[in-house]
């Protein structure tokens, strides 16, 4: 592929981490809230007591995160710890390390959004792909609207219900947590199977509430690419009609499809949130909650940098790979 | 050529019998083919329909506190039952229905007007102008929508209303639309009859308004509706986590009461289930719309479901 | 979601599959680490669930801990409600039910006869729990060290304003010096009651440490050293356990039996559904407040469950936190006493009670808790009577107020909503934090319904702005006075000269000058002395009433749920040895109480 392509790629790439991590970097701040402050009054409050140092404690943390330095001498320290992934210290749990914070949450958040974003992009496009093909069987197109219906209801909502339902009355679920209160992490069969037990309601609420968006995409992608030339020629050709669906349609369909995947990793954080906070799971999802209501920047900081880096690469990656399978695309955009 | 929607056929076949006629048949016969659509504007239009009319049996002040004895199943007197802190559900509900849905449109509305005008100007023109949207919206799309939400919510202090958080989700809810709708542009930038516009002199924001922006139609509407829906959806987020504006009694504060009260194990299910059932009324007649207007812009699918 | 997959170019499955084998590769390498530190910790005990206690605590963070790992008292972030409290055990504990003193690792103390020197005598034969004996230095060390770092950490500013040296005469005492006469250092600072009350740390592992980011936590080395019988097992953001350490001291000394209980667990708050759902199937045995309309489900579906007052209202104890609605008082139009009465009298708190708190609280007439229960208090309530009569705090009077608002020229506009002097609309805007949703729109409605505008949040920076007097009104609570007036005093205390350099909380940010010298000269007389400080007490009075620089409310419930499945031995109405929250320093009373059911 022509240098010139990838080095611009490559620049695009940086550039977009660059501006985002300057927007990450100034809008905690713009709220205006004392990170210091919020923290040491709160924790003071809510033990009901209020010691007189307060003030003088709010000055010293100020001194010590940095906080009263000018703002751009603030900000080039913030790109210099960037650049070297030192994420410093949490100001609402300081001696913590956001690092560590991140890294005892980033287990959960990945395993549970991963897995069931992948689950339900699967499930979604094979779903929307059936849709579309003539051939399908008569009991897939029935189930099909009240699955879509279902995922139409904001997936927090679906949860709740969840929880309700299969929770509550039913028993047969836990409700919150990522394991047994009590229970201690061990690397255990047991232990594993518990896990997996605590996972099974928020995954399905999720994979539940994103398979729609995914199906109806297919769908119509699936019809756009039937109406093309080269499926007609290969009906023409007299290929098997599994062949056709499976080779020409799918294949083709999906590209677009994992396009938005990418876009919507930075989608997922925001639902990750909701997702933890209605079943207790302990991910990053609420890690950052609270690291915004407290405007603890350098949490908040560390783990939408991780986020924005990962989107960034990804899209960098895709728009590497493009060119690779369709080279119609670096002769457009050049 | 892109394939003309149906309705259009019909409308020149009616034209003869007068325009207003010919089209509402044309509009009613396709409705009449389309479930989705139809379905998903019942939804809607019914929903609003109970709001407003349910709305003039009560006074709206009954949506406040202490209207009425707390904790009251449904009854005739108060059809939805009453919550913890007195308000009359019946009141809420329908004054909420209506809020929750301005909220959307004002939000979903502006997203996408803001977002196709950009998205028009940045693909028709390209270049630098192109490069600096693009960078914009991606920057936007990357940042999480929560945490600007948030720190928007606590710049502006006192003064929150329903109308303000409407704008405040407005100034995210254009990047998506921003994005898609200029990836269609390009597409159609390249069709033939816009090829030819251009050799016959017709002026760049002639051959937007003209040509592409009457083709794009279907698909910005299904971009309204998803807008729509993706501003409701924030909107209730924010309310539910207690970061919305608790005199409104918009769905989102309900379920927040909800949620706060732990009203579904305390068995009070008139306080949970009405504003559930409505909530799932929105998003799926939104939906069904939204599935709707994927065929109209796409008659292809109409051979399916 | 919306999700539209209108994009352009070309990508292969393959990327996926490879993202979601990234994915779960870095997920399985990161959880082995954590769980390894888990078994490192030691043998983790199988301890069956019926020694086992689980609490549920708010964690102040949506559902987790955020501060499992600090377990030093002084860094900024820690919580010794969760957990710090019942493993630093105190010089003594203070119990204002009972109007108790228990002396705990001190013999006895003795103050000089000005009060400027304090001499504390710890009994012999305690052992921190690496085996290492505690001694006077560790209090002399924890004390001077509290008073060199002054504001760096918490409470030290508190003694840095009164401590001059702190020295170990011999093993067993310990002799402080004051700058001034200080006769309720050892209650107020030196003992545990509610949420106050000076951790003594030890000095071999302390020493040489930076106490503002030392945080006493290594599970392998045995962190936190502490002289408690409990020892930190195992914590991660959604648990942490506690063991009993049998090697503890005090059974020895005399001071106390083993407790039964071998395991305690502390949960995080997930939600009022999840804290129900887990007293009902017995998952939990103490947790934190319902709220009040959840007992009634919660009674249903677990006969085994009570509370202080048993299965009656108010579900649970007065707390030592009586709330107002603080107006702040450097504000127009809250600057001016009769604007603060007029509100006063403008609220219905019957109202507020019944809806709001579901007819669990009671009134409150001054900024502390509740004389009845808190005996100590009783003289102060009985003395300022008459006072009371002629400012009656808790009086609700329309008619009052609104002559009152009249006379400072606010009017009400065709809708009947006031406006103020200027004519301007006017909206009172309320924020608060925690349980008080249940009452703020009530609070609200009812101001509305007498024609003042108002509005209620909970925005995220509500401690920010209230602390830096960036609010215009606050319902919020007392952490004050629970045996002697002085400290509810000190609230309002806006500077002091007897205290040099003294910082005060004064949240309402009302300020008298002649109020101020009057709770100085209060600082320096011994509670003893109940004659003058009926006297001085009174005469604050005099000048705080018809200022009224916040507007009483009402008292604040605790309203535990006690789970009689596993264990009994609660404090209740009929026993009530010491308050029951185990957030509160008290706790470890409550620990060596609890009998096992089974």
């Amino acid at each position: 592929m022509p240098i010139f392509y990838l080095v611009k790629r490559v620049g695009v790439f940086l550039l977009i981490v660059w501006l985002a991590a300057t927007v990450n970097f100034f809008l905690p701040r713009l709220g205006g809230e004392n990170p210091v402050a919020q923290k040491i009054m709160q924790q003071a409050a809510l033990g009901g007591n209020l010691h007189v140092g307060m003030q003088g404690m709010i000055k010293e943390y100020e001194e010590k995160f940095g906080l009263t330095k000018p703002l751009w001498r603030q900000y080039l320290t913030y790109l210099a710890d960037m650049a070297r992934f030192d994420f410093n210290y949490s100001i609402a749990s300081y001696p913590r390390r956001v690092s560590n914070m991140i890294l005892e949450g980033l287990p959960w958040t990945i395993a549970l959004l991963s897995v069931t974003t992948v689950l339900s992009f699967i499930i979604g496009n094979v779903l929307g792909a059936f849709q579309a093909w003539p051939g399908a069987p008569r009991w897939l197109m029935l189930f099909m609207p009240p699955l879509l219906a279902m995922s139409a209801v904001p997936f927090f909502l679906l949860g709740l219900m969840l929880v309700y339902v299969v929770g509550f009355t039913m028993q047969l679920l836990p409700l919150y947590g990522g394991y047994t209160s009590g229970a201690i992490p061990q690397w255990s069969l047991s232990f594993a199977l518990d896990v997996l037990r605590h996972a099974i309601l928020p995954s399905l609420a999720i994979i539940l509430g994103q398979l729609g968006g995914w199906a109806l995409g297919m769908r119509a992608m699936m019809v756009t690419t039937q109406g093309e030339d080269y499926v007609t020629f290969a009906e023409a050709k007299g290929l098997k009609d599994g062949t056709i669906f499976v080779h020409y349609g799918i294949r083709n369909a999906m590209l677009p499809q994992a396009t938005a995947l990418a876009l919507m990793l930075g989608q997922l954080i925001s639902g990750a949130v909701l997702v933890e906070i209605v079943f207790g799971y302990p991910g990053v999802g609420t890690l950052l909650f609270e690291g915004i209501k407290g405007s603890d920047y350098f949490l908040v900081q560390g783990i939408v940098f991780i986020v924005i880096l990962g989107i960034g690469l990804a899209t960098l990656i895709l728009d590497l790979i493009y060119p690779l399978l369709d080279p119609r695309i670096i002769s457009r955009s050049v | 050529m892109t394939a003309p929607a149906a309705g259009e056929d019909h409308e020149r076949a009616g034209r003869s019998q007068g325009i207003n006629s010919g089209a509402m048949r044309a509009v009613t016969g396709y409705l009449r083919r389309n479930s989705s659509l139809l379905v998903g504007l019942a939804l809607l239009f019914g929903l609003i329909a109970f709001a407003v009319i349910g709305g003039l049996f009560v006074d709206p002040q009954n949506a406040r506190p202490l209207s009425t004895r707390p904790l009251q199943p449904p009854s005739w007197a108060l059809p939805f039952g009453s919550d913890r802190q007195g308000r009359n559900l019946f009141a809420v509900i329908t004054s909420g229905t209506l809020l929750t849905l301005r909220v959307g449109l004002i939000a979903g509305g502006l997203g996408v007007t803001i977002g196709a005008a950009l998205a028009f100007v940045s693909a028709y023109y390209g270049g630098w102008v192109d490069t600096v949207l693009r960078s914009i919206v991606d920057v936007g799309l990357t940042v999480p929508n929560l945490m600007v939400l948030i720190v928007v919510a606590l710049m502006l202090r006192q003064g929150m209303t329903v109308d303000v958080m409407a704008l405040v989700i407005a100034s995210l809810a254009w990047l998506y639309p921003a994005r898609t709708i200029r990836s269609q542009v390009l597409t159609l930038r390249e069709r033939a009859y816009v090829e030819i516009a251009r050799l016959s002199g017709v002026s760049g924001p002639g051959i937007i308004v003209k040509e592409i922006l009457p083709n794009l139609l279907p698909y910005l509407m299904a971009s309204l509706v998803g807008s729509v829906s993706a501003a409701i959806l924030a909107s209730i987020g924010l309310d539910v986590l207690g970061l919305g504006v608790f005199e409104a009694p918009t769905l989102g504060m309900t379920l927040y009461w909800v949620n706060f009260t732990g009203a579904v194990i305390n068995g009070w299910w008139w306080w949970w289930l009405a504003p559930i059932i409505v909530v799932g009324i929105i998003f799926i007649g939104l939906f069904l719309i939204s599935v709707g207007l994927d065929e109209v812009a796409n008659p292809r699918l109409r051979r399916q479901v | 979601m919306e999700n539209q997959s209108w994009g352009s170019g070309a990508t292969r499955r393959d990327f996926i599959k490879y993202s979601a084998l990234l994915a779960s590769g870095l997920a399985l390498p990161i959880s082995l680490i954590r769980v390894s530190e888990a078994i490192a910790a030691g043998e983790i005990k199988d301890v069956p669930r019926n020694r086992t206690l689980v609490t549920v605590r708010d964690g102040g963070t949506d559902g987790k801990f955020i501060e499992h790992e600090l377990w030093s008292p002084y860094v900024i972030g820690s919580n010794p409600q969760l957990g710090g409290n019942i493993i630093y055990e105190p010089l003594a504990f203070y119990s204002a039910f009972a109007d108790k003193e228990i002396l705990w690792l001190a013999e006895g103390y003795s103050y000089s006869p000005d009060y400027k020197e304090l001499t504390v005598k710890t009994r012999s034969g305690i052992t921190w729990s690496d085996g290492k004996p505690f001694s006077a230095e560790d209090v002399a060390y924890s004390l001077n060290t509290l008073n060199e770092l002054g504001a760096k950490v918490k409470w030290g500013k508190d003694v840095q304003e009164v401590l001059d040296s702190a020295t170990a005469v011999n093993a067993n005492t310990t002799l402080l010096k004051f700058k001034l006469p200080a006769p309720r250092f050892f209650n107020h600072m030196l003992s545990y009651k509610y949420d106050i009350g000076l951790h003594i740390v030890p000095k071999h592992i302390f020493e040489g440490q930076d106490w503002q980011k030392f945080a006493a936590f290594d599970l392998e080395k045995g962190y936190p050293v502490t002289t408690g019988p409990w020892k930190v097992v195992n914590v991660s953001p959604t648990q942490k356990v506690l063991d009993r350490r049998d090697s503890w001291w005090g059974v020895k000394a005399g001071v106390a039996k083993l407790p039964e209980v071998e395991r305690i667990v502390l949960l995080p708050d997930t939600g009022e559904q999840q804290l129900a759902q887990g007293l009902i199937t017995n998952a939990v045995d103490f947790s934190t407040g319902l709220q009040v309309n959840t007992f009634p489900t919660v009674f249903k579906g677990n006969s085994n469950i009570t509370t202080f007052t048993g299965r009656e209202l108010p579900y649970g104890n007065v707390d030592w936190w009586p709330t107002s609605l603080y107006l702040n008082c450097e504000r127009a139009p809250f600057d001016n006493p009769k604007f603060r009465w007029a509100m006063s009298y403008l609220i219905d708190r019957q109202t507020l009670i019944d809806v709001g708190w579901g007819g669990s609280s009671s009134l409150s007439p001054l900024p502390m808790p509740d004389g009845s229960v808190y005996k100590g208090l009783q003289p102060y309530f009985d003395a300022a009577k008459p006072l009371l009569e002629k400012y009656p705090t808790n009086e609700f009077n329309p008619g009052k107020g609104a002559k009152l608002l009249a006379e400072l020229g606010w009017k009400k506009d065709s809708s009947g909503m006031y406006l103020d002097a200027s004519g301007k609309p006017f909206t009172l805007e309320i924020i608060s934090f925690f349980d008080f949703p249940s009452v703020g729109p009530v609070l609200v409605e009812l101001l509305r319904r007498q024609g003042m505008n108002a509005t209620y949040g909970q925005p995220p920076d509500m401690f920010d702005r209230y602390f830096a007097g960036n609010f215009n009104g606050v319902i919020f609570g007392h952490g004050g006075s629970v045996s002697d007036p002085y400290a509810t005093l000190r609230l309002y205390q806006s500077s002091s000269e007897a205290i040099p350099g003294g910082h005060l909380v004064n949240l309402s940010r009302w300020k008298n000058a002649e109020y101020d010298k009057i709770v100085d000269e209060v600082y320096v007389t011994p509670p003893s002395d109940t004659t003058k400080m009926k006297d001085l007490w009174l005469k604050a009075m005099a000048i705080w009433l018809p200022e009224l620089p916040d507007v009483q409310l009402m008292q604040f419930y605790h309203r535990l749920p006690m789970n009689l499945t596993y264990w009994k031995g609660y404090p209740t109405k009929d026993d009530p040895y010491v308050n029951p929250a185990f957030f509160h320093a008290t706790y470890a009373l409550v620990l060596h109480r609890l009998q096992a059911t089974t």
